[in-house]
């Protein structure tokens, strides 16, 4: 987009926002209208995929510093017994239930990042879940996600209407924006629904029309999106899909969303960023330890991981999956042998381009007088500089300070997930 | 005292001019820019879910601040087409403690059935099970019948509003039992009445103590009495419980015991009074602390929950509460007061300024504009003060306001999911069944109804519904509803226009009956074009319609 096209969409704008209409859809309009032909070929884009678990995932019982006698003096009922953790670098090690990741960890493809999260200090689960999404922890009134951002500021890849896709029934915060993306909750339902195909054709030619020519905002630029994923959709056809070597998916939403990224990554529609939520970590009664409530949700998470890498092969040397969630856990356990809402967490970081088989960031420790306010794992890495590193070495993203206003990433800060 | 009587008196008067004087008000405000009878779809876009086929004219002809009057006192409205249809709905003779009870057994026959099967999945469903998951799918489907249904058309609107802004989550542990209750015997009955009353009923209600929590905050060091120990912890859901199984030998009770005391709750848990703090009342800018958060945890330690087999009724522990002092915003509650401080606590916070503008504005977000205008939120917390926080007097000050017929806001929000397939069924005079289809329609398009699970409930904002995914589903909703092929309604579309020959009346039909007279000119041509080789006037009928509800003017309320 030229300079002066952008200043039209500025112009312009303003000038609707006084007819009550919504400057969000003139811009994604605007990308909609100027968006070149589909792409010949997509191969060998950088892919970026984003887990995010909600509810505030307990980091030091996912990755556990069971090198620390405190870890199990706070613990009593809910520590993860060393016997049982996949030890990987002879203080922490994964969750045994997480026992999946280690022939990552060990190919070098698995790199984990603890003690990191935001520097603001909230404990609600919806401002911290806001932050990480808009990327400007204490700063609400950001309006899109730096996901979206990232779309906007590389335009690069906007040829597709699978650049960025989030697989779920609604649009996160992390993917709004002016940049257009897509909400698929499932890939083989995607589209009208008729008897024949010929009838289904013409209703989704109508639908194109009468959208095209009637309506406004939010609604006119997703219905575009939705159009144009259709089409492509029909040439890729994903109820042919079968998993490679043998990929053993878990069943249920998580297992269903990452399937469906790696066949869309694979079927070339040129997909670069993926995101999907885990859900279930706000493990405040009865958390359990070794087995239990968290045990049940990290092997589901650990399978899924483990299968989209094992279907994936070969292409994983183009992609990154990245685990976030909110905040973490109070390091003591609580009075119903679960967790309170604390501050840092741990981060997974696995794919081809890692620099796996390393923990990353400072570790804090557990003593009382290490900790945030006095209860909770301190913050060492600020998520900015991890997620600015994934995309900046990653995705080749330039402009990080656009990305994430305010901050000024800078490399020196990168917690050195991928090469430099 | 008499100051009180005063105050009361002053309310009075002032108050009355205002009640009197609304209906020329607002009607010279509306004059403006609407007509009668675009005023009344608007007014039945928003304080309702939309139009049934000659409703628009029959509110134009009663006046539509009339017929608001009418809606803001839902009890002197005659509802007697859904009281007959809530009859169906077998979910509704069924209290508390009878769910409870199944749910008690469900739990205890999946147990048994884990003890003798051989392998680990076994997923046969027993009888008692499958009366539970339809009873589950009832209460559902009973929202969305009861929105399209009842006569009491803003009353359901508030009570799904509500429902939002004091969300539990269906599927959590006992809530799958206590929900239904939540909702009829705590939501429903205060929707239109003060805030306090229904702060305090949530705050009492057994759903939202376990849903956040509370029912297991306890005053660090406290001990249950000896009597319950054996059964301390395993009560609901997570744990399996204790009863109904074989009496077990000494040494295993002694080992139960242990076992027992250590799941039992040791300390506070400060979720309810977090979320109490940002959601239902302060709002996150509400200017309190975390050292606040832990005060009001520290005065709601004792709320708790009977066991299910006991009914699963609110019950105060007096062992568990914390008897020591507490501040909270910087006022002293003295200690030892029981139950009374959360009750004082409660009324203090439903009329402080912070919650009386976040409830307004969420108000007026829901009725007004995503981005509420000020002006709309501080008429609405005059009236709260005015009124002590009387719910019928802030919607009544919204409703009269400016704000609310602006041409800028008319058709200006995006209907949610259930907004959306509620106006449809009102739309084309749908029958609905009580089977959990169409509750399972508003899932498909991103709102599975009591199924939210963060505590801040559905949102308001067309950005979260607007995404290109559901815009299909809702396409072919509406299609599918048009063509009477919706799993779990009846269409009888003659009732709402008949089949006709020519094109263009169809056209105008749909469009004065359907989009309240907002088809835009190129709606129009895209259908007529469509219409053009189809020779069956039902085909055509099902075809029109289908494409004006799954259109984009439909989205729009």
């Amino acid at each position: 987009m030229s300079i002066s096209r952008r200043i039209f969409v500025k112009a312009g704008g303003l000038a609707l926002v006084s007819l009550g209409l919504d400057p969000l859809f003139l811009a994604r309009a605007a990308y909609a209208s100027y968006r070149p032909l589909p792409p010949s070929t997509a191969l060998s884009r950088p892919v970026l995929v984003c887990l995010f678990q909600r509810g505030a995932v307990d980091g030091l019982n996912m990755i556990v510093p069971h090198g620390d006698p405190l870890y199990y003096r706070e613990r009593p009922r809910i520590a993860v017994p060393a016997t049982d953790v996949v030890d990987l670098d002879g203080y922490f090690g994964l969750h045994p239930r997480l026992a999946a990741l280690k022939p990552l960890w060990d190919s070098k493809t698995l790199a984990i990042v603890h003690a990191i999260g935001s520097p603001n200090a909230t404990r609600s689960h919806f401002d911290a879940q806001d932050y990480m999404e808009s990327g400007t922890p204490g700063v609400k009134a950001t309006p899109d996600g730096w996901l979206n951002r990232y779309c906007q500021h590389d335009r690069e890849h906007q040829d597709t209407p699978f650049r960025a896709v989030a697989f779920g029934p609604q649009l996160p915060r992390i993917l709004a924006g002016t940049a257009p993306a897509l909400a698929i909750d499932d890939l083989q339902a995607f589209g009208l629904r008729a008897p024949q195909p010929a009838a289904r054709d013409r209703l989704t030619r109508a639908f194109e029309e009468l959208y095209a020519g009637s309506s406004t905002g939010l609604l006119s630029s997703s219905s575009q999106e939705a159009f144009e994923a259709v089409q492509t959709l029909q040439r890729v056809d994903p109820t042919q899909y079968q998993p490679a070597e043998g990929a053993d998916y878990p069943r249920g939403r998580l297992g269903k969303a990452v399937l469906e990224i790696a066949q869309l990554i694979k079927a070339d529609v040129g997909l670069q960023v993926a995101f999907a939520d885990v859900t279930g970590w706000d493990t405040h009664v009865n958390q359990g330890g070794g087995d239990g409530q968290l045990a049940t949700r990290l092997a589901e998470l650990g399978q899924a991981l483990a299968a989209f890498s094992r279907d994936l092969g070969e292409r994983m040397r183009d992609v990154v999956v990245l685990t976030m969630s909110e905040f973490g856990r109070t390091v003591r356990e609580n009075g119903n042998a679960g967790t309170d809402h604390g501050h840092a967490t741990a981060m997974l970081v696995l794919g081809g381009p890692v620099r796996g088989g390393r923990m990353l960031g400072r570790w804090p420790g557990l003593d009382p007088a290490q900790r945030f306010e006095g209860r909770d794992l301190a913050v060492t890495t600020d998520f900015r500089d991890l997620f600015a590193e994934l995309l900046a070495r990653h995705m080749g993203a330039t402009g990080l300070d656009a990305i994430f206003p305010g901050f000024m990433p800078d490399p020196a800060r990168f917690p050195g997930a991928i090469s430099a | 005292m008499k100051y009180r009587v005063l105050t009361c008196l002053l309310a009075t008067v002032l108050v009355w001019p205002i009640v009197g004087a609304q209906r020329a008000a607002p009607l010279h405000v509306v004059s403006v820019a609407l007509s009668p009878r675009d005023s009344a779809v608007h007014a039945l876009n928003r304080l309702a879910y939309g139009p049934r086929p000659g409703e628009a004219d029959r509110v134009a002809a009663e006046g539509v601040m009339h017929w608001i009057d009418r809606q803001l006192v839902p009890r002197k409205m005659d509802d007697g087409a859904l009281a007959r249809r809530e009859h169906d709905f077998r979910i509704l003779e069924y209290d508390r403690g009878d769910l409870a009870g199944m749910y008690a057994e469900v739990q205890r026959e999946r147990r048994e059935r884990k003890q003798t099967a051989n392998q680990a999945s076994d997923t046969t469903v027993t009888p008692r099970e499958q009366t539970a998951r339809r009873l589950a799918g009832q209460f559902q489907e009973l929202a969305v019948v009861r929105a399209a249904l009842s006569e009491r058309q803003l009353y359901e609107v508030m009570v799904d509003f509500w429902t939002n802004h004091f969300n539990v989550y269906f599927a959590k542990g006992a809530d799958r039992f206590l929900t239904p209750d939540y909702i009829e015997h705590t939501i429903r009955p205060k929707a239109m009445g003060k805030f306090e009353d229904l702060l305090i009923a949530t705050a009492e209600s057994p759903a939202m103590l376990f849903y956040l929590d509370n029912w297991e905050s306890v005053a660090p060091g406290s001990v249950p009495p000896a009597a319950m120990r054996v059964r301390a912890r395993p009560l609901f859901g997570r744990r399996p419980a204790v009863f109904g199984l074989p009496p077990r030998d000494p040494a295993e009770q002694d080992s139960m015991r242990q076992r027992a005391l250590q799941r039992a709750p040791q300390g506070i848990n400060e979720n309810y009074a977090r979320e109490l703090l940002e959601l239902h009342t302060l709002g996150v800018d509400g200017g309190y602390t975390q050292q606040d958060v832990i005060e009001v945890a520290r005065i709601f330690t004792g709320w708790s929950i009977q066991r299910p087999q006991q009914g699963g009724n609110f019950e105060f522990h007096d062992w568990a509460h914390d008897t020591g002092e507490k501040q909270v915003l910087g006022i002293r509650f003295e200690g030892g007061r029981g139950q009374d401080e959360g009750v004082r606590l409660l009324k203090l916070l439903a009329n402080l300024p912070a919650t009386m503008h976040h409830v307004s504005w969420k108000l007026c977000q829901r009725f007004v504009n995503d981005d509420p205008p000020d002006g709309c939120v501080d008429d609405a917390v005059a009236a709260w003060k005015r009124s002590k926080g009387d719910i019928r007097e802030v919607l009544r000050a919204i409703v009269s306001g400016p704000d609310f017929w602006a041409a800028r806001n008319v058709r200006a929000k995006v209907k949610t999911p259930l907004e959306f397939v509620v106006s449809a069924l009102r739309a084309v005079g749908a029958d609905p069944d009580t089977t959990a289809r169409l509750a399972q329609v508003v899932a498909r398009l991103g709102e599975p109804l009591y199924l939210h699970v963060a505590p801040d409930g559905y949102p308001e904002m067309e950005a979260a519904w607007v995404n290109s995914g559901a815009l299909l589903d809702r396409m072919n909703a509406g299609v599918a509803l048009a063509a009477g092929k919706l799993p779990g309604v009846t269409v009888t579309p003659d009732s709402l226009l008949y089949a006709m020959a020519s094109p263009d009346e169809l056209i105008a039909a749909v469009d004065r009956e359907i989009l309240g007279g907002t088809m835009s000119g190129n709606t129009k041509q895209v259908i007529k074009r469509q219409l053009a080789d189809i020779r069956d006037p039902q085909q055509a009928r099902a075809l029109a319609i289908g494409l004006a509800l799954g259109g984009p003017e439909f989205q729009r309320q």
